[in-house]
């Protein structure tokens, strides 16, 4: 089932007097639970991509649904209630609310949906147990590794398990084994929980893990791959 | 309630700089109560001595008498009525019969008031009863302050000139014995107090009186013959000079209070700036650019409810130490002018408190809303990558 469709989609931002393309006439379709990578050099339009599917910025030209919405024609509350609802996010440097611990950084986004505290607490140990986080609830951001932070990122994000989610180069920071094991945690909850995982990245450590790959350069896409992966099934559980 | 919570976790994040900025804006608060807390006090002591001492619960003046024109006191006479006479002996209101004199006190000349006061009367704390006290028909008494200007002393004789009501001179001297203190000075201060029946005699004027003073509990405003003053008319000087006082006041307080909430102001955009990312963030997780305003607003806001709190903790010690043991102000009291006790207690009344709190909470809210509203322009985006200037 097709989750984002782009059509014709194309971006410009403006630079001085002028105008710079970042993303040029793109078309493209990612179906429910596909595990993708948006690969490319820096400045080839992959976080203007990610950004634009997540409803964080919109298209100059063309169109770009996501979960059957218009980004385009969303007003402020409407995108801030798909991303709230439909989208998880993880970033490159984590973005982890510096004076919330673990626990309350991974409620969070629980709190902006109003769910009750027992759901709350329930969700959210099950989302750290997802990561291996458990025990690390009452720590505060600044005690935690780049490894963990990145985890609590991913638990923040998969929490309220949404449809999509959007990840800008989640691996940047991180060592060969913590991205090893982040990747295999995101593969792992995409195949349990059938959630579409996309990522910015020009990380090759990633590429490996990717069941799709599509390949950026100057703001066009110039190649679409399907990969070939071994799959794991350790995170059934979590349907 | 989430931004609430939230902006009381980021406040206790933020560390020291929350606190400064709570402490000074806790120096407002305690300054604004305490400084309007000492006017009301004074207010309501001054309000209370004035009504003991000269104007009881009103009174009733002699048509043509104005207290600020010295030149109606010659005509401002009336008859007590059989009706009046009934009220004087139910305690209800007590004659004063006014007079300008020239008394020579040691070869000097000085302009007085002498007051006729019936030395049983109940309803002034006037010490009248203290004219009885000597064998000498004009006995009088005088407060502090007159005794201070003419350095009259208790035993003195000193000579009086006065008019009688045909405009012929007469003069005597009487002998002051007793000398009182009391808190107003229109009391204290160029009066000289005989038996209103010996200043009756001496003026030609028996029976008379210029007005009536009231008792509290006395609630009539009418009397043919006579015009009422209430306690609104009567202490309307009084509340000016407070109004003016509190004025005064307020231009310390809106300096220290401007300092205050420029440092709200100041953290506000501080935090906004720094804070890019942490708001792309809100953005990204789902809230709404409204609300992250609302967080940011309540955040600054809530300096002000924790500065209650911090003001709470040492000025509500320092209030209850105030308003036991007061404020001495000494000679500068007496010196004023004013109705002012040597010591001043400090009146802290709820709704003082309930003003200041809200004075202060809305010009926090205020400040902060004012930075916090750039937030709603912010593109999220940008706001992830920290790069709005």
């Amino acid at each position: 089932m097709e989750i984002i469709k782009i059509e014709g989609m194309t971006k410009r931002f403006p630079v001085g007097n002028g105008e710079f393309t970042a993303l040029r006439n793109i078309d493209l379709s990612i179906a429910e639970g596909e595990f993708v990578g948006l690969v490319g050099p820096s400045g080839s339009g992959k976080t203007t991509l990610l950004n634009i599917i997540g409803s964080l910025d919109t298209p100059s030209e063309g169109t770009t649904t996501v979960i059957n919405q218009d980004v385009a024609s969303l007003s402020h509350k409407q995108s801030a209630l798909l991303r709230n609802i439909h989208l998880g996010f993880i970033f490159q440097t984590y973005n982890l609310l510096p004076v919330y611990t673990v626990y309350e950084n991974v409620e969070f986004a629980l709190l902006l949906q109003n769910r009750n505290a027992t759901d709350r607490k329930k969700a959210v140990m099950e989302a750290l147990d997802w990561v291996g986080l458990t025990d690390k609830i009452k720590s505060k951001p600044a005690m935690l590794s780049g490894g963990e932070s990145q985890r609590v990122a991913i638990a923040r994000a998969m929490v309220k398990k949404p449809k999509i989610v959007l990840a800008d180069e989640p691996t940047a920071n991180l060592d060969s084994e913590n991205s090893h094991h982040i990747l295999q945690t995101m593969l792992q909850l995409n195949e349990a929980l059938n959630t579409t995982f996309i990522f910015a990245t020009h990380d090759e450590k990633v590429m490996k893990y990717l069941k799709r790959k599509i390949s950026l350069a100057d703001g066009k896409v110039i190649s679409d791959e399907i990969m070939q992966l071994e799959r794991s099934s350790k995170y059934e559980s979590f349907k | 309630m989430l931004a609430i919570k939230l902006a009381f976790k980021n406040l206790m994040g933020a560390g020291l700089r929350t606190w400064l900025n709570v402490i000074v804006l806790s120096f407002a608060f305690v300054l604004i109560i305490f400084y309007n807390g000492l006017m009301d006090g004074w207010n309501r002591q001054a309000r209370n001595d004035t009504q003991d001492w000269e104007i009881g619960n009103g009174q009733f003046w002699h048509p043509t008498y104005d207290k600020f024109d010295p030149y109606t006191i010659a005509e401002s006479h009336e008859v007590i009525s059989d009706e009046i006479q009934k009220l004087i002996q139910e305690n209800k209101v007590t004659p004063i019969l006014i007079r300008q004199i020239t008394i020579y006190p040691q070869g000097r000349l000085m302009s007085a008031k002498l007051k006729g006061i019936d030395p049983n009367q109940q309803i002034l704390k006037i010490p009248s009863g203290d004219i009885q006290n000597s064998q000498n028909k004009y006995a009088a008494i005088i407060g502090q302050g007159m005794a201070d200007a003419s350095k009259l002393k208790i035993g003195d004789n000193v000579l009086v000139r006065w008019r009688d009501k045909n405009g012929t001179f007469d003069a005597l001297e009487i002998e002051i014995v007793s000398i009182f203190k009391c808190n107003v000075p229109p009391v204290e201060n160029g009066t000289i107090y005989m038996d209103i029946e010996v200043v009756q005699e001496m003026t030609s004027l028996q029976n008379q009186a210029t007005m009536l003073i009231t008792n509290r509990d006395y609630e009539n405003t009418k009397l043919e013959g006579w015009e009422f003053k209430d306690l609104n008319f009567l202490l309307a000087e009084f509340d000016k000079i407070i109004e003016s006082k509190k004025g005064g006041g307020m231009v310390l307080q809106s300096i220290l209070l401007l300092l205050a909430l420029l440092a709200v102001f100041d953290t506000q955009v501080l935090s906004i700036f720094r804070r890019q990312k942490e708001i792309g963030t809100y953005m990204a997780l789902g809230l709404s650019r409204t609300k992250i305003v609302g967080i940011f607003t309540v955040e600054g806001a809530a300096h002000s409810i924790l500065a209650a709190i911090v003001g709470a903790i040492y000025g509500i010690p320092l209030f209850i130490y105030l308003s036991k043991v007061g404020i001495y102000y000494g000679n500068i009291a007496k010196a004023s002018g004013l109705t002012m006790a040597e010591t001043l207690y400090p009146y802290y009344s709820i709704k003082l408190i309930i003003s200041s709190i809200l004075i202060v909470v809305i010009s926090a809210t205020l400040v902060s809303y004012l930075p916090a509203r750039k937030i709603s322009k912010m593109s999220p985006n940008r706001a992830l990558k920290g790069k709005i200037q």
